[in-house]
């Protein structure tokens, strides 16, 4: 049936469509300056690197197709197999990472004597950069620095951190474990302060002990920030030690501190091979794909909330 | 022997005192409400009881021994949380059990509990869910589950029915009751719902800026109010608070008119006092008139509520059988003396 109203419906229904379609142009138009920056600075060197990954770019002469031959190349590339195995060895130490802040924090949160104060102290290094950083340790960890120093005065025996091959990794993360444990403080503070105090309460009526109450109530209720840290944490260690090992080790001595993103610059910027450095860039990011939809995938195991 | 005793508990928050020297027992089995409006301290009195605060001066006695220090979970009580507390990462049943699993009890005695709980309940088709996939009323279900599982002496619940609805809140108010009569273990509830202390309690414990006000069984509360603000928090809607002065003997001026009331003392003429008469008692067959200009008038169908002004100008609320008034007319308030209650300027009863 065919009254007024039914059509002053149907036309109302028009212009709205019309109306909320000029609203979304209006929103792809706010949209456009970052999306462009997007393609510019991300999509567009993602898939030149991608291209040129498979010829032999040098930036000078003519560049070739020449097939997956950078991937075989890296393959049997000692340097970077060495980068592999180191990062699968600082991937190793992840537990930690994600396990003494969150420790650190549920202690600070429980008011420990001076805690706020331990809060402040162990974020300062996150607003350091990473040379600045690196030249601190630099000077601490050097064979003369002053933590061979304090050694001596105990009575221990001085050693080369930077600059022995079994040291020099464990120093290394050491010192981007130190710059950045603040900020996996302050973050797991955050999600304690989201857990519910009359569940905490709940439990301790219901007989459970302290460590109990940790592991049974409090730590899975933080599953979602334990996600977030051993992500940004397993990202953190594939992209950002770049500084740090600029300015400590250069990589070395030999490769025994080079990661691949180091190897990366080595070879792009020092070396001048900018096609092998993509393949292994390309490489470098299906790996970190490959982690992080890992660890996904193993800490949503079993939940439904 | 009583299950609960305080004896003088205090609770101070730094400088805030919050319980001011409260003292109170409360018998085994009974239904005990603690009701006050917000900020009285009736929560807090709750905690202290359950060991999740610690009196600042006081004793607390459970089945006659000394529990004033005592970890929470070694008093004998249960607690229902207002918030339901449920542990969102484990099944309704794991939720149940988990005080006897943390304390290794035998498998075979945490299946036998949890069932047994679940059937009370009603939860045995709920118990593989997790919190999140179920209704407020089946949560608030869980929580007192829990509760039942560790068997305690005592149930402490904690506002259980804020966050539900009003219909399901009637519905659990009744489940709750129900439960009471089946388990027979003292209970004690906090509430500010004066409603529910009245309906659910044996013995009504009604506080105010943490002091004990009153206690009573629900109906002494209601006819003989020790004090204006019990008189004033138990009924609904509230006592109705006239000006009077006393004019010697029994005999007193209020609203316009001369009333004689039947108390004991007499008041020395001069005096001013407080006249209180309930709503549901303005609609007596014999007694004094009081005339009244009606407002507003609420129509509940079984009953109607007149809100209006009387000749003094204070502010009155009468309950009418309904059809009987106009709203904008003069409308004849007729009350019993024997109804009145009297308190004088610091809210004390004169009885």
């Amino acid at each position: 049936m065919t009254t007024p109203d039914s059509s002053t419906g149907a036309s109302r229904l028009r212009t709205a469509s019309k109306s909320r379609r000029a609203e979304m142009r209006f929103a792809y138009l706010f949209l456009l300056p970052a999306l462009l920056l997007v393609v510019v600075f991300r999509i567009f060197p993602l898939l030149w690197g991608f291209a040129i990954s498979f010829t032999d770019a040098t930036g000078v002469a003519p560049s070739h197709f020449i097939g997956i031959a950078n991937y075989v190349q890296a393959v049997s590339d000692p340097n970077f197999r060495d980068s592999i195995v180191n990062t699968l060895f600082l991937l190793a130490t992840l537990p930690i990472w994600v396990a003494l802040p969150m420790v650190l924090a549920i202690l600070i949160d429980q008011g420990v004597p001076g805690g706020k104060l331990f809060r402040a102290v162990y974020f300062f290094p996150a607003v350091l950069s990473s040379v600045i950083i690196g030249s601190i340790f630099n000077v601490v960890l050097r064979y003369d620095g002053s933590f061979n120093a304090f050694l001596g005065a105990i009575g221990i025996d001085a050693v080369d951190w930077l600059g022995s091959s079994t040291t020099a990794l464990l120093s290394l993360l050491a010192v981007q474990f130190w710059s950045t444990f603040g900020m996996g403080v302050l973050i797991f503070l955050a999600g304690l302060s989201t857990v519910p105090k009359d569940m905490v309460e709940a439990a301790r009526l219901d007989g459970a002990k302290m460590w109990q109450i940790w592991l049974h109530v409090i730590i899975p209720s933080l599953r979602p920030i334990i996600e977030f840290s051993a992500v940004v944490t397993t990202i953190g260690v594939l992209t950002s030690m770049f500084g740090l090992i600029y300015v400590l080790t250069a990589g070395g001595p030999g490769t025994s501190t080079t990661l691949p993103e180091f190897l990366i610059w080595l070879e792009q910027g020092k070396l001048n091979q900018p096609a092998y450095a993509a393949a292994i860039s390309m490489m470098l990011f299906v790996i970190m794909a490959g982690l992080a939809w890992l660890q996904i995938r193993i800490m949503s195991r079993n939940t439904n909330l | 022997m009583s299950e609960i005793e305080l004896r003088n508990v205090h609770k101070r928050f730094g400088s805030v005192e919050v319980l001011h020297d409260v003292s109170l027992s409360i018998e085994e089995g009974e239904f005990t409400v603690f009701v006050g409006p917000s900020g009285c301290g009736k929560s807090t009195l709750l905690r202290v009881i359950a060991g999740l605060e610690e009196v600042t001066g006081g004793q607390i006695f459970i089945d006659g021994r000394d529990m004033t220090d005592e970890e929470p979970a070694d008093r004998g009580l249960a607690m229902v949380f207002q918030s339901y507390a449920l542990y969102p990462h484990m099944s309704v049943a794991d939720n149940m059990s988990f005080g006897l699993r943390m304390a290794r009890r035998p498998k075979h005695e945490i299946a036998e509990k949890v069932a047994r709980s679940a059937k009370i309940l009603r939860l045995e088709e709920l118990l593989d869910r997790k919190p999140a996939q179920l209704s407020g009323g089946q949560r608030q279900r869980v929580a007192i589950g829990r509760a039942i599982v560790r068997d305690p002496r005592v149930f402490l619940f904690d506002e259980p029915l804020s966050n539900l609805d009003a219909e399901l809140r009637v519905q659990m108010r009744v489940e709750i009751a129900k439960l009471h009569k089946m388990l027979g273990n003292t209970m004690i509830y906090v509430t500010h719902d004066q409603t529910e202390a009245l309906t659910l309690a044996d013995r009504i414990v009604v506080l105010r800026a943490g002091r004990i006000e009153q206690v009573g069984a629900p109906l002494d509360l209601y006819a003989d109010p020790d004090n204006a603000f019990v008189a004033g928090f138990i009924g609904s809607p509230r006592m109705n608070f006239l000006k009077a002065t006393a004019k010697g003997g029994k005999r007193l001026a209020v609203g316009g008119i001369e009333v004689e009331v039947p108390i004991a003392t007499d008041v020395g003429a001069g005096t001013e006092v407080q006249f209180g008469v309930r709503p549901e008692h303005f609609d007596a067959a014999h007694g004094i008139d009081l005339a009244m200009t009606a407002d507003v008038i609420e129509q509940l169908g079984s009953t109607s509520y007149l809100y209006g002004t009387i000749s003094t100008g204070e502010a009155i609320v009468a309950q009418r059988q309904p059809g009987r008034n106009r709203a904008g007319e003069l409308a004849t308030l007729r009350f019993d003396p024997a109804n009145v209650r009297l308190f004088d300027a610091d809210g004390l009863r004169i009885r």
